[in-house]
């Protein structure tokens, strides 16, 4: 056959015998040649392919010869002393995953990182971290990561370079462009690290010439600069929610993307602690788009973003005020927005009654007017109480400015900038593209980009660098007056990678022997002169440096000027600007960040917490706008604005406000490898040049409907708020129960009221020893996604990729169910963290022809992965639907085996099997952490307590809403909750008697509201 | 063909060959049992280090060596640091301890070969065992008589289950050991 093909020739009389006449040949011709194609066959002669085949055989049959072997164990020749094979090993660092530098805990096998948890330890984020933190051990072993250093030849190919090559040019590069008087211009995202700073401030020294510009795209200027001129110089105050008992949230979804949300969370939650209920905060947010605060408002408001001004003006003369002129009476402006006059009084009630223990919050999105007004409010009735008085955040090197860019790009152009370095940034990207950047750049003799994966900015520059993950790297990061949070490197650099300063400091020929450690000599001798004299301390600086190390982060005495006194004129804020027209806001996505998660394919795979939407973004707005413009859910629609203009999917969202359109940002990168690129929208071509100052709501957009349709990925779909049958569904089956703070403390038995027991015909089993199970407090949980991660991470939860995704298939543990309620102008929603409840009477047990699910003596429904076959009756019969299929197996279904390249499967939990396909796999309650504490229990000669155990989704959850371990232990935090009057399970009345418990949520209304 | 000839090849002859092959597939199938199970395997080590004699003849404790035995899922082997610690100074002209330190002085890793392997499916936990009081002979018989490592006993599902529902009589040296756990998760998650 082989040499058939070979001696075929496809000229000639082939396919002049085509019958053109009869039809078009050209097709025919087409296709001939190309299945005969020459160059693109297999050389391959039939005698050698039967030699290969031959030796392949005899190969194999060698292989097979000793069937006993049982391969090799290679142990260290040198073992380091801390490393012992099977036992994990935790390193303190700081997380680089966006502006908050969370203190993290690196669990790391055998020198190889696993798992990232919170550092216990750290001040700020106390032991927790987001989703972003925890999925992005991904981008450590990303396959797509940059090997070596790459340099564009003149065909715009890029070839391989190694690093001295690459110095020689560039450091001659930089002498010669300080030598012609030229600048060089340094590109950077916002600088949290102080050490980075001097460090470039050297650079400065060095090469004369230089210059330093930052930019970000989500960041506080807004809220700083208004600050300094209400208060003069000084850095913002932290915010002591646990504080406050009123909370009014402006457009801030300060659970969700806005600040430190971590902390926020953690403090938020505490005030809502069923064990204290009588100090149950509450909650008003009034926002445009709903977000997850809105969420999880008591009250929530919706108003379009460019109208918020207005509503602080008129809430500031409503409270007293003397402050701005013009504002209209709460009634006048229930009126114009339709919204609920009563809720509005309610909230003007609260705020004078609780002076200094609320705090009205406004949003990084909304202008410095309105951070102004706001503050004036704050102070009026004096909820600056409720700042922190020890810490404040910090901006190290100030953003660059619209003009600072606009020159930088008019330099570049006259040929005015040498070489440009973009330092990790990625400006072709995020920059508005009316700074006209990607054209600038060309005109640049010598293009620097430093960057861990090829980007959108690196495929423009003349010389890419690969750096450091921020795992492999050294660093320093302070965000609070005080607290400074160390990083530490703990794997060597995976590929020919070097860290982004070290690159910058061997160019200063510092020591460019010893490249490796040239930042950590210079990071530990800026800690030497410049930190430790800060701690009058009493230990040598090798004592104090390595115990800094290993705590992750240290904290001193600080005192920057803080301004206490309101000294600005609001009666000038214009607050009478037009609110017409179509407006779109351009939001922080929640697990994107600004892009560079892109291609963390667990990232784009977690639900959306208010959409459920996965790998996409879209333009989300209110159902009564999209009737007005004939759009429905599955439409494109252009939208249009001055700057640029896009198609997006629609989707119609209940609770938006009327007119109002919000957009995430993060989505539609182009070069951002085989996972992130061309997924969603990019919505960054509607930035304006002012978005650099933090400018994202722009009205008077133009919107229509684009031809086409598109199919948008939900992993829960939820029926019409509209259809009386399907509505409130939830609710009446029981799977969310809720009630009313007041209504609780009048009777905290109300939702047991009409409980009836019910009967089993088989015998109780019993279970004698340790029983596990989880409570779920729906209080706490703000429906963040930390959990969902966490679990991903830990059990190895493969990426399904979206088009599994709409079939439902995708593979996550834990689910956070979202329930609407209410109407699609006024939604209710409730969330619910679904997963495996390891029901006593499980369905799923009795119907495994194969017995390859059952029940431990421990309470634990167990699945076993080497005994499954496949029939999937389990999951047929679970009422839950948490149990999770392999249709494929996923690492090598996703993208062409995208991730079964090298080296993803090194952050593989060891301790977890990964599942192959055709089998069933489910929540297991984290079954490796429970026979590791067995272990450790056995090593100590005690008996295994319930306390010993943490899940990975509790180990995850920054609100503490979850609560695992043994309910037969009386005296555990466990059996208070599972006893608690306001615990349920759902579905009750199945009688299959889960393991795990929820708690009702209660929301705190006012009396005055609920009467009505 | 004859009518007789067939009526002997179905009446007798073909019985014959069933009984005899049924009979010969079930007496391979028990008496290969051990040696599939790989009882038995003591292959070829890179260096030839022998049990009896640091174990037996020396008595050196086994967890001087395999140090991470109550501590760890896995005995560990030896680094080769480890090794050196005695033959750093103890019978260095012996032509295996030269090649020993040609490996640790080079920093070049010491393939051994393996001999026990459990499925990856099946996560056993030598710490457990080991701070419950079981011994390692349990498993791994009497290595101090041997001088390669041999498996000496089955590793199979049976055979775990069988010293976990009968603990107390199987492991008389130490009456404290009750039975061990049955459930799935015990070994499988």
């Amino acid at each position: 056959m082989v040499n058939n093909l070979k001696n075929r020739n496809p000229s000639a009389h082939e396919t002049e015998s085509i019958d053109e006449s009869s039809f078009d040949g050209r097709e025919l011709r087409k296709s001939v040649t190309e299945e005969f194609n020459l160059s693109e066959m297999s050389g391959m002669s039939r005698k050698r392919f039967l030699a290969l085949m031959s030796a392949s055989a005899a190969f194999a049959a060698a292989g097979c010869s000793n069937y006993k072997d049982q391969g090799e164990i290679v142990p260290y020749t040198k073992k380091p002393e801390e490393v012992t094979p099977g036992v994990p090993n935790y390193y303190a660092s700081t997380c680089t995953g966006c502006s908050q530098s969370c203190g993290i805990l690196i669990k790391t096998r055998e020198g190889r990182p696993i798992k990232i948890d919170g550092n216990p330890d750290h001040p700020v984020n106390r032991g927790k971290i987001c989703a972003k933190g925890q999925a992005s051990i991904l981008n450590l072993y990303d396959p797509y990561r940059l090997r070596t250093p790459k340099h564009a030849r003149s065909s715009g190919q890029f070839e391989e370079w190694s690093w001295n090559r690459a110095d020689e040019l560039i450091v001659s590069q930089l002498e010669e462009t300080v030598r012609t008087g030229k600048e060089i211009a340094l590109l950077t995202r916002a600088v949290h690290s102080p050490t980075t700073k001097k460090m470039l401030d050297d650079f400065k020294i060095r090469y004369p010439g230089a210059a330093v510009y930052s930019y970000s795209l989500f960041h506080d200027e807004n809220r700083r600069n208004a600050w300094k001129k209400c208060y003069g110089s000084g850095e913002l105050p932290v915010i002591e929610w646990e504080k406050a008992k009123i909370i009014l949230a402006l457009e801030s979804d300060f659970l969700g993307t806005d600040g430190m949300a971590v902390e926020q969370i953690r403090k938020f939650t505490d005030g809502r602690n069923v064990m204290n209920s009588s100090a149950f905060n509450r909650l008003y947010c009034v926002e445009g788009a709903l977000s997850l605060t809105g969420a999880n408002a008591d009250y929530r408001l919706r108003l379009r973003t460019d109208a918020q001004l207005e509503f602080v003006t008129t809430l500031a003369k409503e409270l007293g005020g003397s402050g701005p002129a013009a504002g209209l009476s709460l009634k006048e402006f229930a009126q114009k927005h339709e919204l609920s006059e009563d809720i509005l009084q309610n909230l003007a009630n609260d705020l004078k009654s609780c002076r200094g223990e609320a705090i009205i919050y406004a949003g990084s999105i909304l202008s410095e007017e309105v951070h102004i007004a706001v503050n004036y409010l704050n102070d009026l009735l004096g909820n600056t109480a409720v700042f922190s008085q020890d810490h404040q955040e910090v901006s190290l090197l100030p953003l660059s400015t619209q003009g600072e860019i606009e020159t930088l790009v008019e330099k570049m152009k006259t040929g005015r900038i040498g070489v440009v370095i973009h330092f990790d940034s990625n400006p072709l990207y995020h920059l508005s593209r009316q700074f006209d950047y990607a054209v600038a750049l060309k005109s640049v003799l010598l293009s620097i980009s430093l960057s861990e994966s090829e980007n959108e900015t690196s495929r423009n520059c003349t010389m890419v660098l690969p750096i450091n993950h921020a795992f492999e790297s050294w660093g320093d990061y302070q965000v609070r007056t005080g607290i400074l949070s160390l990083q530490q490197p703990v794997i060597a650099p995976l590929h020919d990678t070097r860290q982004k300063e070290a690159v910058l400091l061997a160019w200063m020929g510092k020591n460019a022997s010893s490249v490796e450690t040239v930042y950590h000599t210079y990071l530990m001798n800026r800690w030497e002169k410049e930190v430790f004299p800060l701690f009058r301390p009493r230990v040598d600086f090798k004592t104090f440096w390595y115990s800094s190390l290993h705590d992750g982060a240290v904290e001193f005495q600080e005192q920057r000027n803080a301004g206490r006194r309101f000294k600005s004129d609001v009666s000038v804020l214009n607050n009478t600007i037009p609110v017409a027209g179509v407006a779109v806001a351009l939001t922080e996505s929640c697990f994107l960040g600004d892009g560079s998660f892109a291609n963390n394919g667990w990232l784009q795979e977690l639900p959306d917490p208010i959409t459920n939407i996965v790998w996409d973004n879209y333009a989300s707005l209110s159902p009564g706008t999209a009737k007005v413009f004939q759009l429905n859910n599955t439409d494109l629609m252009e939208v249009r604005l001055p700057q640029g203009a896009i198609t997006v999917p629609v989707l119609l969202q209940p609770g938006q406000a009327d007119n109002f359109i919000s957009l995430s940002l993060g989505y539609g990168r182009t070069i951002a490898g085989p996972v992130g690129s061309d997924v969603g929208v990019n919505a960054h071509v509607l930035l304006s040049k002012q978005s650099l100052s933090g400018t994202r709501v722009f009205t008077g957009a133009e919107i229509t409907k684009a031809p086409g349709s598109y199919q948008l990925v939900s992993t829960q779909e939820h029926p019409s708020l509209n259809d009386e049958f399907t509505k409130d569904l939830h609710l009446k089956r029981k799977i969310i129960r809720e009630g009313t703070l007041s209504g609780y403390e009048a009777n905290p038995a109300f939702l047991h009221k009409d409980k009836s027991e019910s009967m089993n015909i088989t015998k109780e089993v019993e279970y004698p020893g340790v029983k596990w199970a989880m409570a779920i407090d729906l209080n706490k949980c703000i429906a963040c996604g930390a959990c969902v991660a966490g679990c991903n991470v830990e059990n190895n939860i493969p990426v399904v990729g979206k088009e599994q995704a709409a079939k439902g298939r995708v593979m996550q543990w834990i689910r956070i169910d979202r329930y609407y309620s209410g109407t699609d102008a006024d939604p209710l929603l409730s969330h619910q963290p679904m997963l495996c409840q390891h029901c006593d009477n499980a369905p799923c047990e009795n119907v495994c022809p194969v017995a390859a699910t059952n029940h431990s003596p421990d309470g634990l429904n167990q699945m076993v992965y080497n005994r499954c076959v496949g029939t999937k009756y389990c999951s047929n019969n679970c009422p839950y639907k948490v149990r999770r299929f392999n249709f494929f197996n996923w690492r090598d279904d996703f993208q062409n085996g995208y991730y079964e390249q090298q080296p993803v499967s090194l952050v593989h939990n060891p301790e977890v099997t990964v599942r192959s396909r055709g089998v069933m796999e489910k929540c297991t309650f984290c079954i490796q952490r429970i026979m590791e504490a067995r272990q450790h229990a056995i090593e100590q000669g005690r008996e295994l307590k319930g306390s010993d155990v943490t899940t990975a989704c509790q180990a995850a959850c920054p609100a503490e809403a979850i609560v695992f371990g043994d309910m037969n232990d009386s005296s555990s935090n466990i059996a208070r909750y599972r006893k608690h009057p306001l615990g349920y399970s759902v579905l009750e009345e199945l009688n299959v008697r889960p393991n795990v418990t929820y708690i009702a949520k209660l929301r705190n209304k006012s009396n005055a509201t609920t009467k009505k | 063909m004859k009518k007789a000839l067939i009526d002997y090849t179905l009446r007798i002859r073909l019985p014959i060959i069933l009984f005899v092959g049924v009979i010969s597939f079930i007496g391979t199938y028990f008496f290969s049992r051990a040696e599939r199970d790989n009882v038995g395997y003591s292959p070829v080590q890179p260096i030839s280090f022998s049990h009896k004699l640091h174990a037996g003849t020396m008595q050196i404790d086994c967890q001087y060596c395999h140090a991470g035995v109550t501590i760890s899922p896995y005995a560990t082997i030896p680094p080769v640091s480890t090794c050196m610690n005695c033959h750093a100074i103890a019978r260095k002209d012996k032509p295996e301890i030269v090649r020993l330190t040609n490996y640790y002085n080079k920093g070049i890793a010491l393939p051994w070969k393996r001999v026990h392997r459990l499925p990856d499916y099946a996560y056993f936990n030598h710490s457990v065992h080991v701070n419950k009081g079981i011994d390692c002979s349990n498993c791994h018989g009497p290595i101090e008589d041997l001088d390669g490592a041999m498996q000496v006993s089955e590793f199979t599902m049976a055979a775990c289950l069988n010293c976990h529902r009968n603990a107390p009589e199987l492991l008389q040296q130490s009456h404290i050991i009750k039975k061990g756990p049955e459930n799935c998760y015990a070994c499988h998650r």
